[in-house]
Parts: C-alpha cells; structure tokens; sequence
C-alpha cells in the first residue's frame, strides 16, 4: 500500500510546534499594540510652540472654550483661535513676556502661527463639531479635563469602536445644551431618567450607520 | 444571422431568454452595430467582467509581481511606520469676518460663453472655488448647467496653464511689459493707431464695449476684430437679410407646441442650450399638450434623439427642404426641381405648424448658410412666432465673430501695414480658416502681443505672452442672451498673476494698468442708480443678474423674399461627399482639449472618448469599403486629412460629420495630439459645410475607444419607451412585465426602513437628453479621476453614472434612439451586499447602499453580483500624482480613493449628511429639497428627482406615483430605489405607421 502522507510530512509537528508558539506571540503582540493607547494615540501630548496653558485659561481664569474656539457650534471644525484672539488680551496683559513672543511675530510680521494638532481622526472620517453640542455633549466628554491640563493630550482613544459606544447609547454623555463648556458639570441623581426624556424629546438620534461617519 | 445566436438571448436558461420571449412584442433595443452583429469584441465585453487583460498594468510589470514586490517590502517595513504623522494647525493671523472655517461659502459669479453668460453660483471652501452650479435667479441657467460649466473647475486649476509673462520664450514680468508698451504707445498713437490692431473673440459685456469704444476714440485709426471659428455669424446673417438688422434671437421653447429644427442641435451644440432644454423639457412633461419635435439633420445629434420624427437628410439638402417647408406653408416660390425627400413627410410638418401657428417655432443650425436662417426668420414670422415663441433683441455692447474682417485684418498684416498686434483670448492660429494663413500675415508683424490661458498655438507666433485670467479670477460682466445684465465675481485671486482682456485693453488704452473691478464698476455707475448705487451693486452681487434689465424685445418685420434666396448656393446636387463642421461635445471649439473631465466624457450619440472621427454612415461605410477604426483620407479639393471614419446609425449618406477643436500641438499634457484637426479642411467659403470631398483608404487603422458597449445589459430591456397614444390607451404599460412575474421571495430577512429619510431617486426617461451635464458634475462633485484613453480601452473608466445610448430598428435609419443615465440603483436587497466578504458594502438605516472603502479589499465580488453594473474598480492609485492645482479643485467633504477599492454612487451621501446636520442645527425637520445630489441639481432638464420617498408629499414620491414609473430587472426583486419613468414620444398621427 502506498504512503498516504509523503515522507516531508515527518516536519509537520516540527514546524507546527514552532509556528504555533510564534502565531500565539504574534497574535498577542498585536492585541498589545493594536488595542493599546500606543496605538490609538492616548496621552499623545506634543510640544507647542507657545507653551500655552489650558489649566491657567480656561482653568483658572474660567475663559469660556467659545472665545477661543469660536466656530465650534457652527462648523464641523472647532477651530484653533486666529492669533488675533490672543493679541486682544496679550497687547494689555504679559504684553513683553518671552514666551509669548512667537505670537507677537506672527501679529506683526501677519505670517500664521503653526500648532501642533493633537487630536487627529483619520482622514476618511468626517467628525463635525457643532451637531454634537446641539445635542449637548460636553467639550470634557471626548477631550477630557482640559482645564487640568497644562499641557494638552489627547485623553480619549477617538477609536471607531469608542465613537460608537456613545452613538448607540448617547445618553450617560449628554447634559443641557447650556453646560456644554462647563468642565466641571456633574451629572445629578436622576440624570438617566432625563437624558431618556431628553432624547426622545428632541430626536437626538446619533447615526449607527457607516455613511453617518464615512463618506 | 440567426436570432438564435443574438447576444441578447443567450445562456442565461430561465431568466433573461424568457423574459424575452415573453416581451416577443416589444422592440428589441441594441446600443452598438458590434452587439447587434453579435461581433467578437462585443461578446468580449459580454463575457467577462471586465475584458481581457483588464487586470494588467499597460507597461509590463504584472499585478502578480507588483503584489510580490509590495508584500516583500510591506512586511518589512512593519510596524515602523504606524506612528501617525505629525499634522500642524495653521489658524488666520486675523480671522476675515464672513470665512467660517470647514464651512464652504457660495458667491454667484458669469461664465462668459461667447455672447451668452451663464449665471452660476460657485462654492468655495476656504477661498478654493469646487463646485460650480446654475444660478436659480438667472434667465440663462434657472439653476442648471452644461457639462462645460461644470468642466470650468477643471479649466481654473488646469497644471498647464500659462503660469507667466513670457517675452520671446523666456520668462518676464508685467512691469516689463507696461514699460515695454509704454515705449510704443506714443508712436502707435502718433498715426492715430493706424498700425494697432486687436484681435479679441466675440463679446457680450458692457465693459469690454465700453473700453474697445475707449480704444478707438485713442487710436482712431485701430482695427478691432472679433472672431470666433463657432461664432453663429451665418445666424445673425440670415437674421440682417430678412429684417434689415443684426438682432440676437432668443428662443423660447417652453411656449412651442410643434417644434422644427433644421439641422440644428439647440439642446447642446447652442450658446443657450442650457435654457433651451430647460424650455424643451417644460413642454415633453405638458401631458396631453406634449411637444412634438421633427428633426431634419445629416447627423444623429442628441435633438434628433429627442425627436418624435426624424429625417435623415444631408445637410445640403436642408435649403431645398426649408424652399419646399415654405412653399408648402404659402410663404416663398415653389420650388423649381422635385427633392428627394418625403413630401408626405414634409406635408405633415406643414400642416401640424399652421395648425400651430403661433405656438411653434423653427431653428436652423448654425452650420446652415445665412440663406437658411433667414428663411427660418421669414417662416417664423410669417407664422406668427416672433414675439411669442421667437424673440429678437437689439443687443448693444455686443460684437460678433466676422470671418471677414479677420481676413480684411490678415490682408493688412500681409501688406505690412500693422505694427502691433495683440491677439486676447481665443486661438486664432489653430482654427482661423485654413485658406486664411493668419500664421503667415503674423510673421509680418513687428509686435505679436498674446493674452492666453495657455501657451498654445497662437502664443507660439507672438513675441509677449501674457497669461490670461479664468472667469473665476477676475472681474468682468455680459449680457446673456435676451439681454439681462450680470456680474462676473471672481472667487479667487488669479492663480498665476493673469490678467483679463478687459483689463489688458485698459492697459492698451492708456499704458497704465487699472483693477478690473474699477474698470467694471465704472461701467456700472451708469447702468445703476447713482442715488444709492452701493446697495443696488451688493444686490447684483448677491443675486448674480440685474432685475428687469433686458432690453424689451424688438418688434422686426420678417421679408417673405428671402425665401427666393434659398435655391442658390446650397450644393444641393453636387458630386462627391459633403463635409460638415460640428463642434465637439467635448472640446467644443478646441478650448476645453485640455479638459480631461470633457475628454474623458463620452460623445453622447457615439459614446467615443477621447478622439474625433469622421462619422458616416454604414451604406457608405460599405460603398467606400471601410469600417469602423479604419484611417482614410478626406480629400477636400487641395486639402486633406487623415482621419479615422467611425460609422454610426442614423447618419445621412454620402455625408461626412467631423467635430472641430481636436489634433491640438500645443493644447497641454492632456490634450495635445488627441484626435484629428479638422480646422485644416476648414476654409472662409466652407465653414459651416461643403461639398465634394472623397474619402479614400489609407490600409491604416487607429484605435477608436467607444464605451457604448462597456457595462452592457446583455439584451435585457431596461428602457421603456411608448407613444402618447398607446400611454393613453394603457396607462400601465410601463409596469406591464412587472405584473406578470411570478410572486416574488427573498432568502433575506427584510429591513423597516420605518424612520428618517428614504432617500430615492426617479429618473424620466422622457426628457433625459443625455447631456453629459450630470455626468461631469458627479466628477467635479465626487473627486472622480479621470482614467485616460488606453484605461477606458480596458473598460476602468469612473464615472459613478453612465448615460446608456439604445437604438432600436435598423442601423441605418434606427426607429428610436433613447437615453438612460444610470447610477447605482441603491438596492434594498442589494445583490452586491450578499457577496461582499468583509462587509464593505452594506445598508443604511435610510435605505442607502453605502460602500465604506476602509474595509474593501478589493475582490471585485460585488461588481460581478451588481446586475445593473455601477460598480467601478480603482485599479490604480489615480490620485497619488494629482497636481498640486488640480488638489484644489476637490471636494474636501468626499473621502478620496486609493487603489485596490470599489466605488460608486453614494446618492452624494456629504449632502445628505450636510443637509440632515444643518436641519438639526436649524432646529427644523429636513424639508423636500433640502438635499439635491450633485446630478439632480445640474440636470438642465430636470430629469432627476431626488428625495424622500417615505413622505408621500415629495416631490420624489409624486413622481413616482406616475403610471410611467418602473424598475428595472424587477425579476431579480432587488427593489431598486432608483426608478425610472418611462420615455413617451408624440408622433404625427398622421404619419404613424399603419
């Protein structure tokens, strides 16, 4: 009778005994990255070029997020304030200050300044700013306390998975459209009664669906 | 050849043959004379998904090695390159007040397009004009535009655009060039501009009158000539014979019950065709007070399409056809000789136009002799159409081509006699007539100054080149036809430092350069109440036209004698083949050759991309012994031409089509040497048509690239067309198949659809005149790329909607001809979901078939599945070396593409999003309207619908209630929602078959 197996099959618990190992380090290497905040970016805190402090600003001195962040509840993009915003105040206030300089050369020699973005979605997502305050999710739901921060990181995965937590169960995140900015909002007792009521009053009804995101 | 063997009944066992069978009675459609053969090429597109070869790249590397070389070097690289790149945020140093950033602005702006303006509207994101629309408020556009205009975006970020001032080839500056003029003008004004002369192209502006009138009043003695190579002049000829004056005709098919055209293809090949198709299609939807079109012409054009009856007739014979319509109307001699065309035929116009006197209208075309269209002015006036269907205005501030002052300007150049010359816009050099030698008397000129968007043909025998702004760049005005008065707004600061014509003669006038914006309000302070002239300029602005500034129309008086005329000169007779001159679908008159987006467009009647050709028709194809592909030689007295004969159904015999405006030497990287200049056949005596030309075989063959047979439907019938009678008969004969299939079950579990929007879409079949108008703007609006002729050779052409083209009937004399454009249906039980292995193509909850690209890995399952075939597959990455310009023309809300994924329609799924966002932010419910797609909005004949198909008060839900409406394939029970209404034609009673 002839050999059912060829001979080189002899190798095969050999090369299974290595393969499986290695696919087994291979598999959780990439659950370690991948599902990791390496890999989704959290805590990525770059340097800017003015060392701008969101915790004396926004913090301190309960600056609106609004004065800066001006468009943010009519465009998709927030917006980063036109160094024209900072001079309103910093003509008057810390006006020979050095570590502001960069931003008096940008207002006198009109040539923009360059930060460092520091929440960054993929590009075939569109994210839009202003629906999500409509329906009166905070500013501190996705960026977190930022006016603990001295320096800005990014607090959040911003994942698609994590996007969609809050889309099919927007409710834990919602607040009265007049307390988005408020960092230091907490939710009362019966916050979850309200936000059921909330949601069904006012069709907030975040999309599931690929085409709400990608387009 | 048996039916047997018909592509159309093929394998397909139960389903398409029975289906067939069953619908024995029903006309059998076919789009090319390859299908209706049955010919190998075509059963190569038949049997496989994409042809042969479709999956190799042209130069060679296979894709197998590419993916061997790409995984070898992928596996390396690793995890390296995960770290996402660092991105900088660059804000305003002082933010300008009406910018919102990621919130696109809309101006209204004119396209210039000879002496017409179209009114637009043009978005513009950050300062980046993307998207150009028609201007609801403006008489021209109603909110429509033409595949030209919507290609204008293309035209204002073209990478080949002349980027600067170049003085003998080498670069230079405007300084240079104001210094250099200034020098001269003194002794140019020291004879009274005796040795200056301007060559502009036709204009309709108060401005550029105004300043040519400047011009002239410093150099008395100047020559200012207008020319364009599709400058209408014969039209206002004809117009001068039988009134006694030059009046600009404007038509109004809207108030037309019976409809003529004499060769004239007025819903494209028109300088107001936007406007025509608006009217033409109001009257196709009036019910039982449906148009009626008879259409004579040598070539099948897109009006003959439209048509209810059409006659094949060679353009010469077109002034013994309008002799013979006269005499039978009473007005005119009768004619001496007997025609050969169908009296009974002709008879019938006759008596449906007296029956409509009034009510009816006829036009010729533009490439008819002066003889014919004052023969048209005299029939129309003496049916009582002018002022009701026809209306004449006295148009100022307007100048027209003149072939012969060109040629009196070409004499004086030759004798020496011109010292200076500046040639603004247009490209006389290359489609001047032939006879003419422009070139020639050039030379002889000490001074050749050019204004040019490119450095072309003419840029190329003058000594200054000047670049010249595009319409979105600088400021201007027009009169659009009929007289309205409007703004050109510039969007952007001119790319390349150009500068407009108006801006060029200012500097011509008085050596100092001037901003077009005084230069045009100057105009204005005179056309606008001085008392608060600034609110009534905003509102110009904001509205894109003046209210009540047409002129009233004139009154002319039309002389019957003219009719007299017609007999002589028309060739009728003659020998040989005749040659006529079309403009191109595409390139137009050779100005848009560098437009990929217009190149790339199939022709609409021949479906050919990327090339011209000597169209005929199959009789003499076979008399002549050529075919398709073939190169012949089109001998026309002393000149000739080699060119490629393409045949197609419905041509006259012995009749030659070839369209102008290709074999461009100096065009750009995308248009140079594409096609066969037909401008070198065109002389000063022939420039519409003419006669005696032969075709020869040259034994050489050029690759013809048609798409009519890409995508094929493999004989199923998907268009559906009946008279208004049989309509009237059987109302429901559009559904009629659909109520005899079998009752219909699916494996999958059905969806609610119970919330939101449902997005759906009716087509009308009835007043689709395949344009090409949607096609481009889903490109503009889409960030489509544009493939090139060998890729569209292998069927990987993009457009996410094809514009399908069925004849029915017999190739020489098709009985029907119809259009269908089709997007992807959006499925409700979407055949191509249930294939796709990684869920990259999957529902929404608003009935939307949505392709997410991040997932697709490109196994191309769902186009093999996709019955309608509206899958397209990138097979390269198209958009890695996009121009850094042509970036800016993209929309910034579409995800683009990259190789290796499929796409399609998404029914612009960024404007139903940016719609339902600005609903909620508004507070409202989304209304009907609120959401357009991109090809709804530019239809010119609203032949699209778009909206929710849930509320039953939609316009979309209306629509689809008709009796007309039906699915297609609805054996296969995908549920489309994309429905079309069926085509419905009005023929003559009288000349109806038995």
């Amino acid at each position: 009778m002839a050999q059912i197996f060829p001979e080189r099959m002899n190798q095969l618990p050999l090369i299974l005994g290595m393969a499986l190992p290695l696919g087994l380090v291979g598999a959780i290497a990439g659950v370690w990255y991948f599902f990791s905040p390496w890999y989704t970016n959290v805590g990525y805190q770059p340097t800017q070029p003015v060392a701008y402090s969101h915790r004396l600003h926004a913090g301190e001195m309960e600056i609106n997020c609004r004065y800066c962040h001006a468009m943010v509840e009519v465009s998709p993009a927030a917006g980063v304030p036109p160094t024209q915003t900072c001079m309103n105040c910093h003509t008057l206030a810390k006006k020979d200050s050095p570590l502001l300089q960069p931003i008096r050369d940008s207002a006198s020699s009109n040539s923009p300044m360059h930060w460092v973005r520091v929440h960054e979605l993929a590009d075939y997502v569109y994210f839009e700013h202003a629906p999500h305050l409509k329906a009166g999710v905070g500013c501190v739901s996705c960026h977190g306390r930022i006016d603990q921060m001295e320096v800005v990181h990014q607090k959040e995965p911003l994942s698609m998975s994590w996007c969609l937590d809050c889309h099919r169960d927007p409710g834990p995140n919602l607040r009265p459209t007049d307390q988005v900015t408020n960092m230091r909002w907490v939710p009362p007792a019966n916050h979850a009664e309200w936000a059921k009521q909330t949601i069904r009053e006012r069709h907030i009804e975040p999309p599931v669906d690929c085409s709400g995101c990608h387009r | 050849m048996s039916d047997a063997q018909r592509p159309g009944d093929r394998r397909d066992g139960g389903g398409a043959s029975t289906v067939e069978e069953r619908l024995g009675t029903r006309t059998r459609y076919w789009r090319s004379l390859g299908e209706l053969e049955g010919s190998e090429e075509f059963r190569g597109w038949l049997e496989r998904e994409f042809p042969e070869g479709a999956a190799e790249p042209p130069d060679g590397i296979t894709r197998r090695t590419m993916l061997q070389l790409v995984g070898a070097s992928l596996s390396l690289a690793g995890l390296a390159a995960c770290r996402r790149p660092v991105e900088a945020i660059v804000p305003y140093v002082s933010a300008p007040e009406e910018i919102v950033p990621g919130v696109p602005l809309r101006y209204a702006t004119t396209m210039p397009f000879g002496v017409n303006g179209l009114g637009l509207v043009v978005e513009s994101h950050e300062g980046r004009p993307t998207k150009i629309e028609g201007n609801e408020l403006h008489p021209a556009t109603l909110g429509a535009a033409s595949a030209w205009v919507q290609a204008a975006i293309y035209q204002l970020y073209d990478p080949d655009r002349a980027r600067e001032v170049l003085y003998q080839n080498f670069a230079s500056t405007w300084p240079k060039f104001f210094d250099w003029w200034k020098n001269l003008h003194g002794g140019v004004a020291a004879d009274q501009g005796a040795s200056l002369a301007v060559l502009l192209e036709p204009f309709s502006s108060p401005t550029q009158a105004r300043l040519v009138a400047d011009l002239k009043r410093s150099f008395p003695q100047a020559r200012v000539v207008a020319y364009a190579p599709l400058g209408d002049e014969s039209v206002y000829a004809g117009i001068a014979a039988a009134s006694g004056a030059v009046y600009e005709p404007a038509y109004h098919f809207d108030k037309a019950r019976v409809i003529v055209s004499l060769d004239a293809d007025f819903l494209l090949d028109d300088r107001d065709a936007v406007r025509h198709a608006r009217g033409f299609s109001a009257g196709r939807r009036a019910g039982d007070a449906m148009n009626r079109l008879y259409v004579v012409e040598s070539a099948l054009t897109i009006t003959g399409i439209a048509a209810d009856h059409r006659l094949r007739l060679q353009s010469r014979k077109v002034a013994a056809f309008a002799a013979a319509l006269g005499a039978e109307l009473g007005v005119g001699p009768a004619p001496g000789a007997t025609s050969d065309f169908d009296t009974k035929w002709l008879q019938a116009v006759a008596r449906d136009l007296k029956a409509n006197a009034g009510k009816s209208l006829i036009v010729a075309g533009a490439h008819q002799p002066a003889a014919v269209h004052a023969a048209v002015a005299a029939l129309n006036g003496a049916l009582g159409n002018v002022g009701s269907t026809v209306t004449y205005v006295d148009v100022k501030e307007t100048m027209r081509s003149s072939t012969e002052q060109l040629k009196e300007l070409v004499g004086d150049m030759q004798a020496g006699k011109i010292k200076v010359l500046l040639v603004a816009g247009g490209n006389p050099v290359y489609d001047a007539p032939a006879d003419l030698d422009l070139a020639g008397g050039m030379s002889k000129v000490q001074s050749r100054i050019r204004l040019g968007s490119h450095v072309d043909e003419t840029s190329a025998k003058c000594d200054w080149h000047l670049p010249e702004a595009h319409f979105l760049e600088a400021w201007g005005d027009a009169r659009c036809v009929g007289g309205p008065l409007s703004v050109v707004q510039p969007l952007i600061e001119p790319l390349f430092g150009g500068k407009s014509t108006i801006e060029l003669l200012a500097i011509l006038q008085s050596g100092e350069p001037k901003p077009g914006y005084d230069l045009v309000r100057e105009t204005w302070k005179a056309i606008l109440p001085a008392a608060d002239f600034e609110s009534s300029w905003n509102r110009v602005l904001h509205d894109g036209v003046l209210k009540d500034s047409a002129p009233s129309p004139a009154s002319p008086r039309m002389d019957s004698k003219v009719m007299g005329q017609l007999a002589k000169g028309s060739g009728d007779g003659a020998e040989g083949l005749e040659v006529v001159f079309r403009s191109s679908a595409a390139v137009y008159d050779g100005r848009y050759a560098n437009n990929a987006w217009l190149q790339e467009a199939p022709e609409p009647v021949s479906k050919l991309t990327w090339d011209n050709a000597a169209v005929i028709s199959a009789d003499t194809a076979r008399g002549l012994g050529l075919k398709t592909g073939d190169v012949a030689r089109l001998k026309l007295r002393d000149r000739e031409l080699a060119v490629p004969v393409l045949v197609v159904p419905g041509s006259a015999d012995q009749s030659v089509s070839v369209a102008l405006g290709y074999g461009r030497t100096a065009a750009g990287r995308v248009g140079n040497r594409v096609g066969f200049d037909a401008y070198a056949l065109r002389t000063t005596a022939a420039a519409g048509f003419t006669v005696g030309a032969h075709l020869e075989r040259t034994g050489a063959t050029h690759r013809l690239v048609s798409t009519h047979d890409h995508w094929s439907q493999e004989g199923r019938v998907i268009v559906q067309e009946a008279s208004l009678e049989e309509y009237r008969k059987n109302p429901k004969v559009a559904q009629e198949h659909e109520a005899e299939l079998h009752p219909q079950k699916s494996l999958w579990q059905d969806r609610k659809y119970a919330v939101g929007p449902q997005w759906g879409m009716a087509i009308d079949l009835n007043t689709c005149i395949g344009c090409n108008a949607c096609l481009v703007a889903c490109q503009s609006e889409n960030n489509i790329p544009s493939v090139g002729k060998d890729q569209v050779s292998r069927g990987r052409e993009l457009h996410w909607i094809r514009i399908d083209r069925y004849f029915a009937g017999q190739p020489q004399e098709p009985e029907s001809v119809v259009f269908q454009p089709v997007p992807c249906q959006q499925c409700e039980n979407a055949p191509c979901e249930q294939v796709c292995p990684v869920a990259a193509t999957v529902h929404d909850a608003q009935g939307l078939n949505v392709m997410v690209y991040n997932r697709c890995i490109g196994t191309r399952y769902c186009s093999n599945n996709c019955p309608y075939k509206v899958r397209r597959f990138n097979f390269y990455n198209l958009t890695k070396d996009t121009p850094e310009t042509l970036k800016m023309a993209q929309n910034p809300d579409v995800t683009v593409r990259a190789r290796g994924v499929m796409e399609k329609c998404s029914y612009c799924v960024q404007r139903l999003n940016r719609a339902r966002i600005d609903a909620k932010l508004a507070g409202k419910a989304l209304q009907d309207g609120d959401a357009k797609t991109a090809c709804q909005e530019t239809c010119p004949t609203e032949a699209i619908t778009f909206g929710d198909i849930r509320d039953p008060k939609s316009k979309v839900s209306e629509i689809k209630a008709s009796d007309r409406n039906y699915n297609l394939l609805p054996e296969l029970n995908t549920r489309p929602r994309t429905t079309y209404l069926m085509r419905l034609r009005n023929p003559n009673p009288e000349l109806e078959k038995a």
